[in-house]
């Protein structure tokens, strides 16, 4: 199939994970993107946009920084893709390219905050949706844990990623990994535990 | 997709459902259509910045040029080596017709017409 074909076939298919037809027409697009097809790599982007959401609001700690780290990412892995080797999957290659830019937007959040704080003092981070105290406090504990912590508790038991691919978004050991979900799991008993007694 | 475990009784039910609509992502293909349009028109505006066509060409105009530069060198160099050479060869290299040849003729017709000139004056002065 050529990368014009792949565009077109894609553009026309539904992009359900699963599909056997993704994985090839999927490398298709990425050599397509590579020889410099726009449309190739929108249809790129279209397949894993929500994925990348996903990740990224794993890590930053708002909507609106996932949206914006969502972009980010997006641009690097363009600028980045004539290093990108067509055999390996994309989507873990894009996806640790999205989680590099949301620490990067989180660390940038940070010194920001730093530099806010002697002007204010900024109020702790709350979802507008918020309807009931387990959510508040859930929100509450969330911020409370390392931002890692918090990544890897998101990533794997919202978004079901395994400790290995974790690992790999974050450049951190599998083990690693593993070991923070343990220590985000115990930090949010912690913190939940005179809420649990009240619902 | 794993459950969230913290402990096992209800609440833990409510908890992971908590977290996931805390972190549920937007529904609805227009958002979806929006976001991809705005990623696209970012790296569309990027791509054809001219930066990055800038950037693009810098690359091969830089090698162009050291290159440019450096066959201008060689020639230079080349060309201040023939002359260097040309020049040596004029000095050390005898020259293949003897100077007295070449001046001879000069010299010999200059005799030439003097002789004339003295021989013609004493054949005039005869009677």
């Amino acid at each position: 199939m050529t990368a014009a074909t792949a565009v077109q076939s894609t553009f026309a298919m539904p992009s359900a994970d699963g599909d056997p037809r993704r994985s090839s027409d999927e490398r298709a697009l990425v050599v397509a993107a590579q020889e410099g097809s726009n449309e190739a790599f929108a249809a790129l982007v279209r397949l894993h946009q929500r994925r990348a959401y996903a990740v990224c609001r794993a890590i930053v700690l708002t909507h609106e920084d996932a949206e914006d780290a969502v972009q980010e990412g997006f641009l690097h892995a363009f600028r980045a893709l004539d290093r990108f080797l067509p055999d390996q999957p994309f989507g873990a290659w894009l996806y640790r390219i999205m989680a590099n830019a949301s620490l990067d937007l989180v660390r940038r959040r940070k010194v920001r905050d730093a530099d806010e704080l002697s002007e204010s003092s900024p109020a702790p981070f709350r979802d507008p949706g918020e309807a009931d105290e387990l959510r508040r406090r859930l929100t509450d504990a969330l911020t409370r844990l390392t931002d890692r912590q918090r990544s890897v508790i998101v990533l794997h038991d919202v978004e079901g990623f395994t400790h290995g691919e974790i690992g790999s978004m974050l450049g951190i050991p599998e083990g690693t990994a593993r070991s923070d979900l343990h220590h985000a799991r115990a930090a949010l008993r912690r913190l939940l535990k005179d809420v649990r007694s009240d619902i | 997709m794993t459950k969230l475990t913290l402990h096992n009784d209800g609440a833990d039910d409510d908890v992971t459902r908590e977290l996931r609509a805390l972190y549920v992502a937007p529904a609805g293909e227009p958002y979806w259509n929006e976001l991809e349009a705005r990623i696209m028109a970012r790296i569309t505006e990027v791509d054809l910045g001219w930066w990055a066509e800038l950037d693009r060409w810098a690359r091969p105009a830089l090698l162009a040029a050291a290159v440019l530069v450096l066959a201008a060198g060689v020639a230079m160099f080349r060309a201040r080596q023939v002359e260097t050479r040309t020049a040596y060869e004029h000095i050390l290299t005898p020259s293949p017709v003897p100077v007295e040849t070449v001046i001879r003729p000069t010299l010999e017709g200059d005799r030439e017409a003097s002789l004339r000139d003295v021989v013609g004056h004493k054949s005039n002065g005869r009677p």
